[in-house]
């Protein structure tokens, strides 16, 4: 048996699992390192510069996403350093940043800002202006950059390209007009794109932008309550947050957008799909069926009770069966059933009515 | 899935297709199965890519600024030609120099660049005729015993030194490595001995030796005059270092201007082979694509794999983990060159070359001297000596940068530290690539920064913060306190400098940016007036 390795950070020993990273081990203990570029489902990059930490024995200070945690190892990650570290970089961040708080929340929360707040960074530096290009007349429904808010720390790049496998944006230019781009670029909509929307969830300062909030003047998301909900589009039971605004719909509350519960928490680990992420209009649109209806003699479609609805289904479903037989009948469900919801339908179609004609969309 | 050889195709694919116009990532894509935003990224990461429609490029840095490269661009541009200014085209010793596509066309004059009119194939350039680019270089008569690389001697094609090295074996090439004291000569003196043994050390037995010809450095040239007069030298050092360490495959990156360097070494490959000297040893040539981040030796393996070239984080260094992640030798061409010679005279020879460290070393100078070139002259010269080999100083002397761009500037009073490693690191500044240029008392020193800190903005790859945000912001706060002034009043313009510079130097992921501020921050010691 070998002993479990060990380290210290900020004199603390802890112990971890071969393959650990520093930052990983920290995190587990509690202890808070900043970070912008760092997204647990992405290979590290440590392209940021916001997580360094000194090492005992190294000259410089080593960004604590990227660095395997070795046995004996000694960390600091609070120090006269590291601290100015944290300013000066934050402040270049800003000076790099569009002004204004409030307007850069409208997304998501900008954790340039919480980060320049939470290191008391100077925010007197000259500002510079905006170099990066975006891609303004990309008219895709869903997905806005902002170049202007973007730190290059390519999240979403990494993102679409390691857990996608998309890879329908890139960094494009060099050095400070480094940018997010597709190919030629071209709307989302002419790329490999398939609309998941994981860049907007996995950026850090809301460059990567979902447009209908925006273009609907949500609040900022603190304002908002989160309800964890199962996503019914398809059977996979992918979890995810409505974010909801409490004022909304005359105060009973509205959907104004949904964003997917943090990676390492739910089965989905972080992702959704373009449906799951995007499609939630139908919630407040005027056709949608808030009741049964139930053809009424002069066959129009009258309002009606479950009972009354669900009455008139068995009729017509065992007054088939007994006019023509069992077979024929057939049950279609639903990809928008939940697996328990869809055993459910051939159960009844087998035991309820005797037919094994039963399908479901998403078999197909 | 595009494998690793599609991949690393991509870059010269993009040149092949005239560069990155609309359309040529797509349909490159469907070629090769590497993603079309992948391919688009690495395209306009690029310069010579990025810009297909750009017929000339007229060097804008500080040593063909001091020869008129301004006015040459603006030529140019008269002439109705599509003209650019680029950085660094390392021909300091032969300004203004201007690039069409990617042959340097160096020295070149007013009127040559008028005389050509709209057409840029018609520009002829009288310094460098047809094939021919070769700068001064020197001593020109001394005796071949006191060089290691000898510019001017007569090119040996018998492999002698390889076959020497294969009789001693790996051990003990090593051996005699470590006493030459040969430290590489691309700008961070890094022992060479510790990198062949890293290599050789590996589990990994699938080995690789990278020659790292992007040269780009602002002040530096050598690695062109060795690649242009020394090929036997290049070719037969890489051949030792590969046999050393084990391994069998060697890919040679130049800097995609470097068209006539590249004719020398491909040929000077084609002649051994054809002699068989290096069995068992295959060169792979590349061209880079307009980036000086890829002199940088993770950013060049980027490069050659086929992607942006942005550095990568160390640990793990390239003995351990290079190209395609297996352990990789990669040294500058001037340390590959010293080679053959520390083989064949062992390593005591080599060391005892030098003054104040191990070795010859090819200085290269330009400015305000006589006779800029490449002099290879004993490690630890001083800035006096150097000069009094080109022919002496234009002007009086007011300021030099000792190392390029990245090493900052010193003031006159530093003429005696020797031209070494460890000296001009005590002086806050480095040896660097020893692209030493010479200012005279004529050049207003903060002018001078302003176009060090605009060769840093433009070649920022762009990965991390701290360079990325940080050379720009200084190049705008320099621009905004030259204005000032200028104008009226002067105000805060450089109160957050020093901040930035600890900030670039700190925080950075590699040696562009970590040194970027130097320029800047060593003027404003040693040159306050100037900013006064």
């Amino acid at each position: 048996m070998t002993q479990p390795q060990t380290l210290t950070l900020n004199g603390r020993e802890l112990a971890f699992a071969p393959g650990e990273t520093v930052l990983e081990v920290a995190q587990r203990a509690g202890s808070f390192i900043p970070t912008l570029c760092h997204d647990p489902r992405l290979a590290p990059a440590g392209a940021c510069r916001t997580c360094l930490v000194e090492i005992e024995g190294w000259r410089r200070m080593a960004p604590a996403c990227a660095t395997p945690a070795t046995a004996g190892m000694a960390i600091t990650s609070e120090s006269g350093r590291i601290d100015r570290h944290r300013k000066s970089l934050m402040a270049l961040y800003l000076a790099d940043h569009p002004e204004g708080f409030v307007g850069s929340e409208l997304g998501a929360p900008d954790q340039v800002y919480q980060l320049a707040e939470r290191y008391a960074a100077p925010t007197d530096w000259p500002r510079m202006d905006n170099i990066r290009a975006g891609r303004p007349l990309d008219e895709n429904p869903y997905i806005l950059f902002d170049a202007t808010k973007c730190i290059a720390c390519a999240r979403c790049t990494r993102y679409c390209d390691e857990v996608e496998a998309v890879t329908a944006i890139t960094l494009a230019g060099r050095g400070s007009q480094t940018t997010i781009a597709t190919v030629d670029n071209l709307s989302l909509l002419d790329t490999t794109c398939e609309m998941c929307g994981g860049c907007i969830d996995t950026c850090p300062t809301g460059a990567m932008a979902e447009k209908i909030p925006l273009l609907t003047a949500a609040r900022p998301e603190r304002e908002l309550t989160k309800v964890r909900t199962t996503c019914n589009y398809c059977g996979v039971g992918c979890q995810m947050d409505l974010n909801i605004d409490p004022e909304g719909n005359g105060g009973r509350g509205k959907v104004v957008k949904i964003t997917s519960p943090a990676p390492g928490t739910t089965t989905n680990d972080g992702n959704l799909c373009v449906k799951g992420r995007f499609a939630y209009d139908f919630i407040d649109h005027e056709d949608r069926l808030t009741t049964p209806l139930v053809r009424g003699a002069d066959g129009q479609l009258q309002p009606a009770s479950w009972s009354e609805a669900l009455q008139r289904a068995a009729e017509g479903l065992l007054g088939v069966a007994e006019r023509h037989g069992k077979d024929a009948l057939g049950f279609i469900s639903s990809s928008r059933c939940t697996v328990e919801e869809n055993y459910l339908v051939q159960k009844m179609a087998r035991a309820v009515f005797g037919t094994n004609h039963v399908h479901q969309c998403a078999a197909t | 899935m595009p494998s690793q050889e599609d991949r690393a195709r991509v870059p010269e694919a993009l040149e092949a297709a005239g560069g990155l116009r609309p359309g040529v990532a797509r349909a490159l894509a469907r070629q090769t199965g590497v993603p079309e935003a992948e391919i688009y990224g690495v395209g306009s990461f690029f310069h010579l890519l990025s810009e297909p429609e750009v017929e000339v490029r007229v060097c804008q840095g500080l040593s063909c600024r001091l020869a008129g490269a301004e006015a040459l661009l603006e030529a140019a541009r008269e002439s109705g030609l599509k003209a650019e200014g680029c950085q660094c085209l390392a021909a300091c010793d032969q300004p203004p120099a201007l690039l069409r596509r990617r042959r340097v066309l160096p020295a070149l004059r007013l009127d040559e660049v008028r005389g050509a009119g709209a057409d840029p194939g018609a520009i002829r350039a009288a310094a460098a005729p047809d094939d021919v680019w070769a700068g001064q270089v020197g001593p020109e008569a001394d005796d071949p015993e006191h060089l290691a690389i000898n510019l001017l001697g007569p090119l040996d094609w018998s492999g002698a030194a390889f076959a020497r090295a294969a009789s001693m074996g790996a051990a003990a090439v090593f051996d005699g490595l470590e006493r030459s004291g040969l430290q590489g000569r691309g700008g961070a003196g890094f022992p060479a001995h510790i990198k062949w043994r890293g290599v050789a050390s590996q589990a990994e037995t699938e080995r690789y030796v990278i020659l790292n010809a992007d040269e780009g450095e602002p002040g530096t040239f050598k690695d062109r005059e060795v690649l242009l007069r020394r090929p036997d030298r290049v070719v037969e050092g890489l051949a030792i270092a590969a046999a050393a360490v084990g391994a069998t495959q060697v890919y040679c990156y130049l800097r995609g201007e470097f068209e006539i360097p590249w004719q020398a070494l491909e040929g000077a490959i084609t002649r051994f082979d054809a002699e068989g000297r290096f069995p068992g040893i295959a060169f792979h040539l590349h061209a880079g694509q307009g980036a000086y981040i890829c002199g940088e030796e993770t950013a060049l393996m980027e490069a050659l794999e086929g992607g942006r070239g942005m550095p990568r984080l160390k640990p793990p260094f390239p003995t351990e983990k290079g190209l395609w992640g297996k352990p990789t030798l990669i040294h500058n061409v001037e340390t590959i060159a010293c080679l053959p010679g520390i083989v064949l005279r062992g390593g005591d020879w080599f060391r005892e070359l030098g003054r104040t460290g191990a070795g010859t070393k090819l200085y290269c100078v330009s400015g305000h001297v006589a006779r800029p070139g490449v002099y290879e002259l004993p490690l630890g010269v001083t800035l006096d000596e150097l000069v009094e080999t080109a022919g002496g100083y234009t002007g009086r002397l007011q300021a030099f940068s000792p190392g390029g761009a990245s090493s900052g500037f010193l003031p006159a009073d530093k003429r005696d530290v020797p031209l070494d490693f460890k000296a001009l690191a005590a002086e806050g500044s480095m040896l660097g690539s020893a692209g030493v240029v010479v200012l005279d008392e004529s050049v207003d020193m903060a002018w001078a920064v302003a176009q060090q800190l605009r060769f840093f903005e433009a070649e920022s790859c762009g990965q991390c913060a701290p360079c990325r945000i940080g050379t720009r912001f200084l190049r705008e706060r320099l621009d905004a306190h030259r204005a000032a002034v200028a104008g009226a009043g002067r105000g805060e313009a450089l109160a957050q400098v020093a901040e930035v510079a600890w900030q670039m130097n700190e925080g950075s992921i590699c040696g562009l940016g970590q040194a970027a501020a130097l320029p800047l921050t060593s003027a404003l010691e040693h040159f306050p007036d100037a900013f006064a």
